[in-house]
């Protein structure tokens, strides 16, 4: 118990989302405090940099996670799945 | 061993050389005497190929002889080599050994020093060399009587032997030998008469010219010795000499003999009367002087002796008359005594006659009775005969009815023994049959026995595997159903066993249907019911979210429902968990696909390895249900 040991295969999708989640919060918090410093620094205390780059933040930590829910999916390209005869209902 | 010693001495002494040689080189000047030098050098030379040569032939033939082939080498190759080979086996060098050279040089050493000091002494030694031939003629000399001594005395001592040995025999040889020696002598005796006569004539015939010479000193008057001749010089004395012839014309006296022979025949005591007159008278006439006295006395002798036989002649007719008249008496004496004799005789005669007549009827008698004694025999013999063939012939009978018996009862036996034989067959393939019977017994037990035992093994082990309340390996006890199986040999058995066996599930165990049963409830179905919503493919991070949310707003299906949707798959596994069926629900949670699939795939492995090990020992015990009722 002690040793990390495989996570059983049901927890997979709750393991994600609590990456998911850490990943959005460091990643929306690091562009935020980055859109902070730039407002301060460089555009004389105007808001847009500060949710520009909690934009960017969240949207890196998005991709990252949807990149982790399906690893398949890769930028530009397209998986067709040959489907056989019939969808068989659904 | 003893090659190293002169090699060790060799080298010492070349080394003890070269150290010369190299002192005198460093000592000495050189370049004293040039042309002696050289010549030296080329003597040297000459030397030493001379004496290597002769050192290689000497040594190689040795060595051949010692190797073989270095002998073919040797004789083949090397020129002259096999005449040094030759000469080497006619001087036996092949079988040389040390000793043997050692010992002949000695010899010629000894020879060689004898000779240099005889040389060398010179003349003394003829002195010498004639005292000892003296002296060895002495001792041979003396050696020759010695040994005619020794010879002698021995000879002495053998036929002494010999006459000890044949004392038994001696006697007769001795009288022989006496003898042969007594006729030996005896005919010595008469040679040397003979040879003394002849010498006697001799002699006298030697003597008789001068008669003076008898009496001279040369002659010998002892007796000789038999055998014995006179030595030269000396002789025997000559006989007497012969008497002188008488004259024949002296006056012839009358001689009695003839007158007297008529008379003389049948008187010869008078014959030898007259005889003796007779040589009186010779006497008297060689005897001249006294013949004419003598020849009155001659003839009154003659009347006497005229007389004399006349007087005889008259006693004899006396004498003769008085035996004739004897004689007759006599005769008629003895015809009376014939006739005496004769009757006597006739009576004789007469008792002979009836003794005989009797005697032969006697004879007669017993000659009937031995012919009649004979003739029994004969027939009692026939009749001995008769009885003995008869006998013969009843015993051959009785042989023969035996012989019959014996075969009547030896087909008996046999058959008895065919009838006993065929119950001992019988009775074998009874005991056969009894055997085998109790043989399939031994094995139809030994069988229940492994099956029953099987039985065990496999309870202990569906028991610890399966329906235990804990998961815990089971590697033990599937160890001894497998080692039960084995002595079964059934390949479908040692099949299934053999996978399981394999894999790691003994190790690790297997879960109960219990846990898989709530670990399904409790966790799996409600994650996947979360998820039934997503897209199989490209389901990202919105999808998920999506089938979350709208997850919760539909209905719970339960029962065996049917569909395809993840939703339905769920409920009719659940459906076949709650009976306890976990074989179907396997079977429907396998046909999920996508993320619902990825998903249960822990609890499916859980539960293919639950139904792996189910199925193995199902398969096990099906076949121990085979066996029991095959043994059956």
């Amino acid at each position: 118990m002690s040793t990390p040991k495989p996570p059983s295969s049901e927890d997979l999708l709750g393991q994600k989302y609590d990456r998911c989640l850490a990943d959005f919060l460091v990643k929306a918090g690091v562009g935020f405090s980055a859109g902070v410093v730039l407002s301060v620094v460089l555009f004389r205390r105007r808001t847009w940099p500060i949710a520009l780059s909690t934009g960017f933040g969240a949207g890196i930590a998005y991709a990252d996670c949807d990149r982790s829910f399906n690893p398949a999916r890769i930028p530009g390209t397209r998986i067709i799945s040959q489907l056989p005869e019939a969808p068989q209902g659904k | 061993m003893y090659r190293t010693l002169p090699r060790r001495l060799a080298t010492g002494a070349s080394r003890g050389g070269a150290r010369v040689v190299r002192r005198r080189l460093t000592t000495e000047p050189p370049s004293s005497e040039p042309l002696p030098k050289k010549r030296h050098v080329v003597r040297t030379i000459l030397l030493s190929t001379t004496v290597l040569v002769g050192g290689f032939y000497v040594g190689s033939t040795f060595l051949a002889f010692k190797n073989e082939t270095y002998h073919e080498f040797f004789s083949e190759q090397v020129p002259l080599g096999y005449s040094f080979l030759q000469y080497g086996e006619d001087h036996h060098w092949d079988t040389m050994t040390v000793e043997s050279v050692i010992e002949s040089s000695k010899k010629t050493l000894a020879s060689a020093q004898r000779y240099v000091t005889d040389t060398l002494s010179g003349a003394p030694s003829t002195a010498q060399e004639a005292k000892s031939a003296v002296k060895n003629t002495k001792e041979a000399a003396v050696k020759a009587i010695q040994d005619s001594k020794d010879r002698a005395t021995s000879a002495a001592a053998r036929i002494k032997t010999e006459i000890k040995k044949e004392t038994s025999g001696a006697t007769a040889i001795v009288k022989h030998q006496s003898e042969q020696f007594s006729r030996g002598v005896e005919e010595l005796i008469r040679e040397a008469e003979a040879a003394l006569d002849k010498a006697k004539t001799t002699a006298a015939d030697a003597l008789e010219p001068p008669p003076t010479d008898t009496a001279g000193p040369g002659v010998y008057h002892a007796p000789l010795p038999v055998g014995f001749e006179l030595p030269p010089g000396y002789a025997r004395p000559s006989p007497p000499k012969k008497p002188e012839p008488s004259p024949a014309d002296a006056p012839r006296l009358p001689l009695l003999s003839p007158e007297l022979s008529s008379i003389s025949a049948s008187e010869p005591i008078i014959a030898h009367l007259a005889g003796t007159i007779d040589n009186l008278t010779a006497y008297v006439e060689s005897n001249p002087t006294a013949t004419a006295k003598a020849a009155s006395v001659l003839e009154t002798a003659k009347s006497d002796l005229t007389a004399l036989a006349t007087r005889i002649e008259k006693v004899r007719e006396d004498e003769r008359a008085g035996l004739e008249a004897k004689m007759d008496e006599q005769t008629r004496e003895y015809t009376v005594k014939l006739m005496d004799l004769e009757m006597e005789a006739q009576d004789k005669l007469d008792g002979q006659e009836q003794e005989f007549r009797r005697y032969f009827d006697e004879e007669r008698a017993r000659l009937t009775q031995a012919y009649r004694e004979k003739l029994e025999n004969e027939l009692q013999t026939q009749t001995e005969l008769i009885n003995e063939r008869l006998k013969e012939e009843v015993i051959a009978q009785g042989i023969e009815l035996q012989r019959r018996w014996i075969r009547e009862i030896k087909v008996r036996v046999e058959e008895e023994r065919g009838g006993r034989l065929a119950k001992i067959d019988e009775l074998s393939a009874n005991l056969k049959r009894l055997e085998r019977v109790a043989l399939d017994n031994s094995t139809y037990l030994d069988e229940n026995l492994r099956i029953h035992t099987l039985w065990s093994a496999l309870r202990a082990l569906s028991s610890s595997a399966l329906t235990s309340p804990v998961r815990k390996p089971f590697r033990e006890e599937l160890r001894v159903v497998r080692h039960i199986a084995a002595a079964r040999d059934d390949p479908v058995v040692a099949a299934a066993l053999d996978s399981l066996e394999g894999s790691d599930v003994p190790d690790v165990g297997v879960e109960p249907l219990a846990d898989l049963s709530t670990w399904f409830a409790a966790e799996v179905a409600p994650k996947v019911a979360h998820v039934a919503l997503v897209p199989d493919e490209n389901a990202g991070l919105l999808s998920h979210l999506a089938s979350r949310a709208f997850a919760g707003l539909r209905f719970k299906r339960h029962g065996l429902v049917s569909g395809d949707d993840v939703l339905s798959v769920l409920a009719r596994a659940e459906h076949y968990l709650n009976e306890k069926d976990l074989d179907s629900a396997a079977r429907e949670l396998n046909q999920l696909k996508g993320t619902a699939k990825l998903l249960l795939h822990d609890w499916l492995e859980a539960a293919r390895r639950r139904l792996e090990v189910q199925q193995a020992l199902e398969v096990v015990q099906t076949q121990a249900t085979l066996a029991s009722l095959l043994v059956v």
